[in-house]
């Protein structure tokens, strides 16, 4: 009895001792932003590499998952006679959850996973190690610049899967199952806000990015010298980054569409 | 007498439980080539990485160019670094990079030289390890002697005061390993440059070293002169310099008879 008492403690001991450590790694990495900024090489080269890796599968998502809200959609609605708010129904859904959240979840299955593995190979093959002996940190240069281009790419990426995925909606909504045009897209146009849906919906990509690039630069920093522990890192970031978007997209949903 | 570039006073580390180091103390000359040598999984590693302030040591104090480095801060520490050049036990080259880019890196990273500047020493450098027309192969296309080279020119580049090598010897053909010898008295001699030397080679050892530490078991087992290990009366030190298999080091890991274990079933 005390045995299991005694292990839980310590593994909620263990948990917090590691959720500070990577605090203070989040921190760090964000006082060397400015100094990253300073060589924007280093982060356009990261914005480019991470965001063409997720682009083509953020893409054939969106247009699919539009595609699918259109056709649920218009399932529900035509009972209603209610098929001209078709539009607006699959822009808001898309806007404010499915292009950050499913976004999110892709980006950590492609870019999140691959920085991690990336970085632990560095780790494991002692590149970090060499950088430091060349006086070269690599906090600065390998992770805040990888950092900063996860927390920019995520919201151009959801973005992209939101105006894909709209338009997957309109391809089977209009052309497929003859809702009318004009009424798809003007419902949008009217029924859009900027601040309520845009604005949040970049808000929660946002955050989404930071926090999925900050597990997968985490994980892949810290990761166990060894192929084992590179395998690991990545699994863990993966896992890990998708219960935290779904928890956290409750959480800001509920800050800013609950009240 | 100059001061030592290295002095290491009454250091001890531990890994885990296990100690690595008890209490040692060392002297690496100014402007010489000191070897370290030792068994596998002595510490000999470990050793540059207390020299490069990548570990810190329980007890004790590591100088270097007569800074204390464990009190030394994040700043200083790195500004220690650059005038030191470490070429790694695994090469550890960057993979994302190109063998001159890979070598190009220290000057990118520490000077404003000119792009032509950075050109003519990094080929310099290459030529030295004889892969001056390997230059824009990428790193995976590279052997394991070859990477090692590459290294070795990379922790040179920036003509630091002092270089650590962790088995530089390693997987080189004869020819090659010649060169490289060649390569690593020449930079010390005409450069000026502290040469520390971590290697099983005791060959090569005896043939460029000024001074000889022999590790074993966390503690210095010998130094001198190479010349004056061979004939030293430790019993160790004779089996270690002339590759004895018998003697105060066994060769086995511990284990029961080889008898015991075959008639085990
Ligand atoms: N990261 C680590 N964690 C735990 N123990 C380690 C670690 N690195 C090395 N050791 C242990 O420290 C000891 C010394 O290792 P070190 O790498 O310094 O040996 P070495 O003398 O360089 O050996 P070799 O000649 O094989 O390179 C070894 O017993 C090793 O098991
Ligand atoms: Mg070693």
């Amino acid at each position: 009895m005390i045995f299991w008492k005694y292990n839980l403690m310590q593994q909620f001991m263990d948990l917090f001792a590691a959720l500070g450590r990577a605090v203070l790694f989040l921190f760090h990495a964000l006082l060397l932003m400015g100094a990253a900024l300073l060589r924007p090489r280093l982060v356009i080269k990261q914005i480019y590499s991470i965001g063409v890796m997720s682009l083509l599968i953020i893409i054939l998502s969106g247009g699919f998952v539009g595609a699918v809200l259109a056709f649920q959609g218009y399932e529900t609605m035509v009972d209603f006679g209610a098929t001209d708010a078709l539009g607006i129904m699959v822009a808001l859904a898309l806007l404010r959850e499915l292009g950050p959240v499913v976004g999110a979840l892709l980006f950590a299955g492609r870019a999140g996973s691959a920085l991690s593995a990336e970085i632990g190979l560095m780790r494991a093959t002692e590149q970090l190690s060499a950088m430091e002996m060349m006086a070269v940190d690599p906090m600065a240069r390998v992770i805040a610049p990888r950092l900063l281009g996860g927390m920019l790419a995520m919201p151009l990426l959801a973005a992209i899967f939101n105006v894909v995925g709209i338009y997957g909606g309109y391809l089977i909504g209009v052309e497929v199952l003859g809702v009318d045009r004009g009424s798809f897209w003007s419902q949008i146009q009217h029924g859009v806000e900027w601040g309520k849906d845009i604005g949040n919906s970049l808000i929660k990509s946002f955050i989404f990015g930071v926090v999925v690039t900050w597990i997968a630069v985490y994980n892949g920093y810290t990761a166990e010298p060894s192929p084992e522990g590179v395998g690991r890192a990545t699994t863990l970031t993966v896992v890990l980054s998708s219960v935290i978007v779904l928890a956290l997209d409750f959480v800001l949903t509920a800050i800013m569409f609950g009240g | 007498m100059h001061e030592p570039a290295v002095q290491l006073d009454g250091v001890s580390f531990s890994r885990g439980t296990r100690k690595i180091f008890a209490n040692i103390d060392m002297r690496i000359a100014t402007g010489k080539i000191t070897a370290v040598m030792g068994p596998s999984g002595t510490g000999k590693t470990t050793l540059l990485r207390l020299i490069g302030g990548q570990l810190l040591p329980r007890q004790g104090t590591v100088r270097v160019f007569g800074q204390q480095v464990s009190t030394l801060r994040h700043a200083e520490l790195y500004q220690l670094r650059k005038r030191m050049g470490m070429l790694f036990q695994s090469s550890a080259l960057l993979t994302d990079l190109d063998v001159f880019e890979n070598v190009a890196f220290p000057l990118r990273a520490h000077t404003k030289l000119t792009e032509r500047l950075i050109r003519d020493i990094v080929l310099m450098k290459l030529e030295i390890v004889g892969l001056r027309g390997a230059r824009r192969l990428r790193v995976e296309e590279l052997s394991g002697g070859m990477a090692r080279r590459v290294a070795l020119a990379r922790a040179i580049v920036l003509d630091p005061e002092m270089v650590l090598y962790d088995e530089p010897f390693v997987g080189l053909d004869p020819i090659s390993m010649g060169a490289i010898v060649r390569a690593l008295k020449t930079i010390n001699e005409v450069l000026r440059i502290t040469s520390v030397i971590v290697t099983h080679d005791v060959v090569e050892v005896v043939s460029i070293a000024d001074e000889v530490f022999l590790l074993a078991d966390g503690r210095i087992e010998g130094h001198g002169a190479p010349h004056a290990l061979y004939d030293d009366s430790s019993p160790w030190v004779k089996q270690f310099m002339h590759g004895l298999a018998d003697g105060p080091v066994p060769f086995h890991y511990p284990a029961p008879s080889l008898m015991n274990d075959f008639l085990e079933v």
